[in-house]
Order: C-alpha cells, then sequence, then structure tokens
C-alpha cells in the first residue's frame, strides 16, 4: 500500500467514525413525538401534544413552576405536566401545547423543559412560541 | 370553457395579464435559446427579445402586487390576507412578501432582472445558459400561475387581515427581499455549471461563475446576519441562531456556497476540482430548493417556530427538486469521465491538501445540519416521528469547527507545492504565542472545558495566522489581494463569539414587582414604571440596573398587546458593553391583582394591607343555612384579620345572594385607615373567599429573563470581516475576468 492510499484510508476511517458519532448524537437528541402512554415509560426525552384542559393550571411561586392539564382530544387521556419556568403569555388561549421533557415516575408528572405553545391567530392559521 | 371564463372572473387581470404573458415568454425564450443550441443562430435576436419581454411580464406583475398593495385594496385575496388599515406605510410594502406567493414572486422578480446580466456576460455559452437559467425561473412561474397571488373575493372586505405582528418590524421590509436575492443568484452558477457539460466545453465556465458565487456568498450571508440581528434584538428568542428549520435552509445553501467558491478558487489556480465544482454549483442550487420544500410543503408545520401553511404546492417543489436533481445528474454521469483532471500529487503539507480537507469538513457540516433539519421526515416512516434539537447541532458541529480551525490556522503558511511542517511550527511561533495567551486568558476567566480551552486555541491561532498574512498581502499588493484571508479572520473571530455567547451565557427568569429591588447575579434590578404607549412608540417598561461594581443604567423593555389579534408580543432591550450584552426579555406584566382568593386561614397582601381570611359567618345577617335551605335570600359574613401599619383590627364584609334571581350584592364596608373591602366572590367547592380592596391595588408584576452573553459582539463583528474578506475578493474576481475579456482570442 503506498502512502497516498494510506491517506485516503485514514480519511475513510475519519469520516466512518464521524458517520456514527452523527448517528448517536442523531439517536440520543431525537426527541419522538409520543402518546401519553409511552411517555409515561419515561426512559428519555420525549415530546407530547394536547390541549390544556380548562381550569387546570396553577402557578407556584415558591418553585416558580406551572402546572397544567393536557388532554389529548383523540384518545381522551389527559396528563399532568409541571413546567419549570414562568407562565408564557397567552397561555390560557393556547390551542394546542407542545411540551418536551420526560416523565417523572416518583411524582407522576411530565416534567417540561421546554413549551411550544400555538395560540389562535387569524394569520397563517396559528402562532407557535417557544419557551424554555 | 365555462371553467376557464369562472377562473378568469376570479382573477385580478391587470396583475394575472402579465404573469401568463410571462409564462408564455419565457417558454418562447426557452425554444429560441434551443434553436440557437441546434444550430439556428438567426433565432438568438428572438430568443433575447422574448426573454426581455418575460421580465417586462414579472415587473410588471410586481409593480402591480405593490400597487394593490400600497392602495388596500382588499378585493385582492392576497392584500386582504396580509395588510389592513391600522397597518404603517412601510410594513404595507413588506407585506409583499409576507405570504407564500408574494414571496415567490419577489424571489422570481429578482431572478429575471439578474437574468438580464447572466445574460450579457455568459459570452458563447449563452444559449445554454440562459435556456437553463430561464428553466429554474419557470418553475417558480408555474407554482405562481397556480397559486395566483392576483385571486380576487366575491365581496371587497372593508379591512384586511392585517399583517403578522411579529413581521411587523423593520427587518421584515429589508431581511426577506435580501434573502431572495441570495437565492436567486444561486441558480446562476448552477447554470453556468450545467451549460458547461451540456455543451462539454469544460474550460471557462468557472471563470464566469465565480464572481457570481462569491456573490451569492455575499447576499446570502448578509441576509443571514440579518436575520440573526432580527431574531436577537427585536423578537427576543434569546440569541441570534436557534438552529430553526428554516434558519437552517437558508445556512446550508450558504456552507455549500462556501465550499464551491473555495471549489472554484482550486480551478481557476491549479485545475483541480473541475469534477467537484459541478457538484458543488449543483447542490448548492439543489440545497436552496430542498430548503424550500421543507420550509413551504407544510411537512414542518408541527415543529417549527415560523414555517408556512401549506398551499398544495408540495408536489410541485417536489417535481422541480426532482427534475433538476435528474437533469444535473444525468449530465455528470454521462460527461463524467471526460471531465479532464490534474491528478492529484500534492504533499500532505501542502495549500491543496489542506483545502481539499476543509471543504469535505464543511461538507460534511451542511449534510449532518440538513440530515437534523430533516429529522422531522426522516423519522416520519418510524412508529413515532420527532426532531433533534440545538443540542444536536452543537454536538456534531464541534469537532468540524476544531479541525476547521486547525487547517485554517495552517493554510496562511502553505504553498501548492507544499511545506516542511517544521516550518510551517516555526512560523507559526507568534501567533501560537496569542493563541496561547487568549487560552490562559479565558481559563482564567472561566472556562474550564478541555475542548472549549483547545477551541479557544486553535480559533485564535487561526485568527493570528490568518492576521500576519493580511497584512503581509496588504504591504505586497493592496488590500484587494487579501480578501481571502481577512475572511478567514473573521472565521476565527466568530468561532470565539461562538463559543463564548453560546456555551457561557448566563441566564436567570425573574419576577420583579414594581418598585421592589432584586439582586440577580451581580446586579440588582428594580422595575420602576410603566411607560404608556406614545403614538407608534409601544408600551415599555423602565428597568434601573445597579451592577455591583457601581455602574447603573436603564434598560426598556416592551411588552404590549397587539389590538387587532389580542397577541401579546415582547421586544428585548440591550446593553450592550464591549465584553458583554446585558439582555432583559419580558416574558408576562401582570398590572396588579386588584383581587385576592384566600383559603380559610391563608394570608395575603393587597396595597398596605395584609389580609387573613379567619372563617366564614354564618349569622351574620340570620342564619344562613336555614335561609339557604328555604331557599331564600341569604347572606355570608367573611371574618377577616386586616393589619395596616402594626394595627390589626377584625371586620366582616357581607356577601349576599338571591338563588331566586341569582343577584348578588355585596356592601363595601369602610376600612379603618381609609379604603373599603368587598368579598368579590366566594368559592362553594374550595370554601375560599375572593377579597377586593376598592382604591388599592397590588404592585404590578413583570417577568424578564435576563440573560448576559460575553462577547457576543465577536460574532457580529466576525461576520462582518468574513464579509468584507468577500467584497474584496468579489472585486478582485471581477477584475481578472475583465482583463481576461479584453485580451485578444487567441
Amino acid at each position: 500500500m503506498n502512502k497516498k492510499n494510506r491517506y485516503y484510508l485514514l480519511g475513510g476511517i475519519l469520516l466512518l467514525a464521524f458517520a456514527g458519532f452523527s448517528f448517536s448524537s442523531f439517536k440520543e437528541t431525537l426527541t419522538p413525538y409520543v402518546s401519553y402512554e409511552q411517555a409515561r415509560e419515561g426512559d428519555r426525552m420525549v415530546q407530547v401534544a394536547g390541549a390544556l384542559e380548562k381550569g387546570s393550571t396553577s402557578y407556584k411561586d415558591v418553585e416558580e413552576s406551572l402546572y397544567f392539564t393536557l388532554h389529548d382530544p383523540k384518545t381522551r387521556e389527559t396528563l399532568r405536566v409541571r413546567y419549570k419556568g414562568l407562565r408564557p403569555a397567552n397561555f390560557e388561549e393556547a390551542i394546542s401545547i407542545v411540551a418536551i421533557g420526560r416523565f417523572d415516575e416518583s411524582a407522576k408528572q411530565f416534567e417540561a423543559n421546554k413549551l411550544l405553545v400555538k395560540c389562535p391567530s387569524k394569520y397563517q392559521g396559528a402562532e407557535v412560541k417557544e419557551y424554555g | 370553457m365555462n371553467a376557464i371564463l369562472d377562473s378568469l372572473s376570479t382573477l385580478y387581470l391587470p396583475g394575472a395579464l402579465p404573469l401568463w404573458c410571462a409564462l408564455l415568454f419565457s417558454l418562447a425564450s426557452i425554444w429560441g435559446y434551443s434553436l440557437v443550441v441546434r444550430g439556428d443562430a438567426a433565432s438568438l435576436g428572438f430568443a433575447r427579445r422574448s426573454y426581455d419581454f418575460f421580465v417586462l411580464g414579472i415587473v410588471l406583475a410586481s409593480v402591480v402586487l405593490a400597487l394593490l398593495l400600497l392602495m388596500r385594496d382588499y378585493r385582492i385575496e392576497y392584500v386582504h390576507q396580509y395588510s389592513g388599515n391600522d397597518l404603517p406605510s412601510h410594513y404595507q410594502f413588506a407585506a409583499f412578501w409576507a405570504g407564500q406567493k408574494g414571496s415567490f414572486l419577489i424571489w422570481l422578480l429578482w431572478g429575471a432582472l439578474l437574468g438580464l446580466l447572466v445574460k450579457k456576460t455568459a459570452g458563447r455559452a449563452e444559449p445554454v445558459v440562459m435556456g437553463i437559467y430561464t428553466l429554474t425561473l419557470l418553475g417558480i412561474l408555474f407554482i405562481l400561475v397556480r397559486e395566483n397571488p392576483f385571486v380576487m373575493l366575491k365581496e371587497t372586505p372593508l379591512d384586511g387581515q392585517g399583517l403578522n405582528p411579529l413581521l411587523q418590524d423593520d427587518w421584515m421590509v429589508i431581511h426577506p427581499p435580501i434573502m431572495f436575492v441570495g437565492y436567486a443568484l444561486s441558480a446562476i452558477p448552477f447554470a453556468f455549471a450545467l451549460a458547461a457539460l451540456w455543451r462539454r466545453e469544460y474550460d471557462g465556465w468557472a471563470a464566469r461563475a465565480f464572481p457570481w458565487a462569491l456573490a451569492g456568498f455575499l447576499v446570502l450571508g448578509t441576509a443571514i446576519l440579518m436575520g440573526g440581528y432580527w431574531a436577537y434584538k427585536s423578537l427576543g428568542w434569546g440569541g441570534y441562531w436557534g438552529w430553526d428549520q428554516v434558519e437552517n435552509a437558508s445556512l446550508i445553501p450558504w456552507i455549500l456556497g462556501t465550499v464551491m467558491i473555495h471549489g472554484l478558487y482550486m480551478e481557476r489556480a491549479k485545475g483541480r476540482y473541475r469534477r467537484v465544482n459541478y457538484l458543488l454549483a449543483s447542490l448548492t442550487y439543489l440545497s436552496v430548493l430542498y430548503g424550500t420544500f421543507l420550509t413551504r410543503s407544510g411537512v414542518l408545520a408541527d415543529f417549527s417556530v415560523h414555517s408556512f401553511v401549506d398551499l398544495g404546492i408540495s408536489g410541485w417543489l417536489i417535481a422541480g427538486m426532482v427534475s433538476f436533481l435528474l437533469l444535473s445528474a444525468f449530465l455528470l454521469a454521462t460527461r463524467w469521465k471526460q471531465i479532464p483532471t490534474a491528478p492529484n500529487e500534492d504533499p500532505f503539507f501542502s495549500r491543496g491538501t489542506f483545502l481539499v480537507l476543509s471543504t469535505i469538513s464543511l461538507t460534511v457540516s451542511a449534510v449532518v445540519i440538513a440530515v437534523g433539519t430533516s429529522a422531522p421526515l426522516l423519522t416520519r416512516f418510524m412508529e413515532n416521528p420527532g426532531q433533534v434539537g440545538p443540542e444536536f447541532y452543537n454536538k456534531v458541529n464541534m469537532p468540524i469547527a476544531l479541525l476547521i480551525a486547525l487547517l485554517l490556522a495552517a493554510i496562511p503558511y502553505l504553498t501548492w507545492k507544499g511545506e516542511e511542517p517544521r516550518e510551517i511550527l516555526r512560523r507559526m511561533l507568534w501567533p501560537g504565542i496569542f493563541g496561547a495567551v487568549l487560552t490562559v486568558a479565558a481559563a482564567v476567566w472561566q472556562v474550564r472545558d478541555v475542548f472549549h480551552l483547545l477551541f479557544v486555541f486553535l480559533a485564535s491561532l487561526a485568527l493570528a495566522t490568518n492576521l500576519q498574512k493580511t497584512v503581509a498581502k496588504y504591504r505586497a499588493g493592496g488590500l484587494r489581494m487579501a480578501g481571502g484571508y481577512l475572511s478567514h479572520v473573521g472565521v476565527g473571530v466568530i468561532l470565539l463569539g461562538f463559543l463564548a455567547s453560546s456555551a457561557y451565557d448566563q441566564s436567570a427568569k425573574v419576577t420583579l414587582e414594581m418598585g421592589t429591588p432584586r439582586k440577580v447575579e451581580d446586579a440588582t434590578l428594580t422595575f420602576t414604571r410603566f411607560i404608556e404607549r406614545r403614538g407608534f412608540e409601544k408600551e415599555s417598561m423602565e428597568i434601573e440596573v445597579v451592577r455591583d461594581d457601581g455602574e447603573r443604567f436603564f434598560v426598556y423593555p416592551k411588552l404590549f398587546m397587539n389590538d387587532r389579534t389580542q397577541q401579546v408580543m415582547a421586544n428585548p432591550d440591550i446593553r450592550t458593553t464591549p465584553f458583554q450584552d446585558f439582555y432583559v426579555s419580558p416574558i408576562d406584566y401582570d398590572p396588579g391583582q386588584p383581587r385576592i382568593q384566600l383559603a380559610k386561614g391563608e394570608a395575603g397582601r393587597i396595597g398596605d394591607l395584609d389580609i387573613r381570611f379567619v372563617a366564614f359567618d354564618l349569622e351574620a345577617d340570620g342564619n344562613a343555612m336555614a335561609q339557604m335551605a328555604a331557599g331564600q335570600q341569604f347572606t355570608i359574613g367573611a371574618q377577616l384579620a386586616v393589619t395596616r401599619g402594626g394595627q390589626t383590627s377584625t371586620i366582616t364584609p357581607l356577601y349576599r345572594l338571591d338563588p331566586v334571581n341569582g343577584t348578588v350584592q355585596t356592601p363595601p364596608m369602610a376600612l379603618p385607615g381609609g379604603g373599603e373591602i368587598v368579598v368579590a366572590g366566594i368559592n362553594a367547592g374550595t370554601g375560599a373567599v375572593q377579597i377586593e380592596v376598592l382604591g388599592a391595588r397590588n404592585p404590578p408584576k413583570l417577568s424578564v429573563d435576563v440573560t448576559r452573553k460575553p462577547l457576543i459582539q465577536l460574532v457580529w463583528f466576525g461576520l462582518y470581516i468574513v464579509l468584507a474578506g468577500g467584497v474584496l475578493a468579489t472585486v478582485q474576481r471581477l477584475r481578472e475576468m475583465r482583463v481576461r475579456d479584453t485580451l485578444p482570442a487567441g
């Protein structure tokens, strides 16, 4: 094997290694959309979507956390969510909410660290805002 | 026939007719050029005039749409959707590109106008270049004819729906049109490359496409810079880059365009990369199409903060993308073997090898960003589709950035014929010392992560070696020779800014009560006053910031309700210092609750009163239980312990309900020391009362996100340097081209 081919081989190995690294990062950071039932298995970061259950919101100043219940219009299931952060503007008017986080087995609630709040808007159907 | 007439009657003809004519003329132009290609030289005039008329049609259609917007002609659906009576005039014009249809039109307008220049400068390749280029424009025109911006409503509404308040920002006037100039420019090197393949004339296209590729790089870079400013300075997204799909859709072509520039440079200088450049020109353009597809077909609607709604054009976009992909693939495959190549005999430590390695690294970066952006599509067929967040992009781009910084640092010392590694290291002495000093400084500051320290070292090394070379080039031949190296200095600066501002920012979300100072890290924040709306100036909040070192300043973030949509809009305010941005972004404003809800035994505060709910008094005016049972009007008292200025008194305001007609009476009760107290409501379920004090309020509360972004100025400053270097390089390439064109034909 001459010198040039050795460089190509080295380059190929590096590229393959990087591809492997990227793939594992991809799998690791991928947050899939799941049903509440799957979210309760709680072993990874997921996103759940649903509508806000009316009157379920409460804010606890001491822990600076927002509590609310999501419900899935299709399966009629509900999921209690805690979002550590400030209450997003227009939160009560949200037509749908995507919560990204993981299920906390001991507290029996979904711990969200990011919310996507879709508010009604006459414009392009709806306005999505990100929090977290 | 009737169907055609029906569709005619729903279109605004002064706008739709020019579009149709443009469609006919573009087809005529392509046909004319194809005749020329087949040897009928006499058709050249026809093809050129047809193209001119095509441009005229597009210009007319655009002018008509602009006028309709300025005249607020709500008969037109597009005007109705994106304009409104309350819209200030400069936004009325910006509404042109607020929606899908208008933004395709502005893209087409720029493309058509640029074509006039392409036509003049394409030389002998003109017929094929223009044929292919017009074909790319035809694709957009097809979409516009189908999704016509001149559709009329059956009745004329009195008001439009208004422009999305998020878009009502000065950047909206300038950022999108510049972005579309960049997209339009990407089609030009593509047309040159495919034409060269078609004609089997493999030399010469690179020189002609080079200035266009540089221009595309510059314009797209400027647009991305503006988008970053927009996100950071007015939208309050907290950062300049969020790895959102729409942002990535513009970044991928920019990275590939950068690779193409370097490829073209290699071809011009050494005759290398001749095959690869065809690929790069195609990929850059196809990535624009792919990004357009991702962000406009609605496939990402659930995932992106700002993607468009689906117009039902996905099929068209896919068809366009696939046909250009097939055309490129076919031409490349049939010509591949014929394209002359220079054998790769470069030693490892040579400019050629390092350039190849940098272009590979950049391409890999573009590919992983594209894969991340496509995650919702790629995982669509799995059980649960998902997406990847910023962590993915930051993580995978980190090693690439390290490698690129290393390559950039060495490049100024490398020649084409190769260099001894020891010699390179020797010449790196001063830049090395500079890098080491910065690295130590970073470690002293707060950088502890080994990779981050390595990152600081390599980025500052690249900055210094390229700066050294820029100065040397400037001394030798003037600044215009130093464009490339100057850009690389900028890259070093940007990398430092990226790391500091994204990995070492500190953010805290706090709620400030008006008048009460609150300490956040090394600063004390006080929400001092609420400033009412004045004319176009929206409501803002004044926050006084006092630093531990004594520095005192005010910030004025804005939080206001859009009158039309009742959406709460927020604009951050930033205090910029050379080393840090103090970024205050409002989240929520509570004007002060005049009411509090108290359960039995609970205490709360209204104004200067501490109120504790002791118990219900069911004997306040007869026996409430007996009255209730009899279905009569009943009265409940709320026994409250009210403390003001250390004095506690017990009072029992009343709540009277008539169950027959549901009327409620809540007589106000005078408070010792002034004011009146009222039981505003009773929650029978939880046994809580709502208490309201007339003439008193709780202090307003403002929730803000306070972020410190160290060295973020470097990001902007570095980008300016990169773009300035790009301008110098463009000027230089244009000069070279002119010099060659004036040479007598050999």
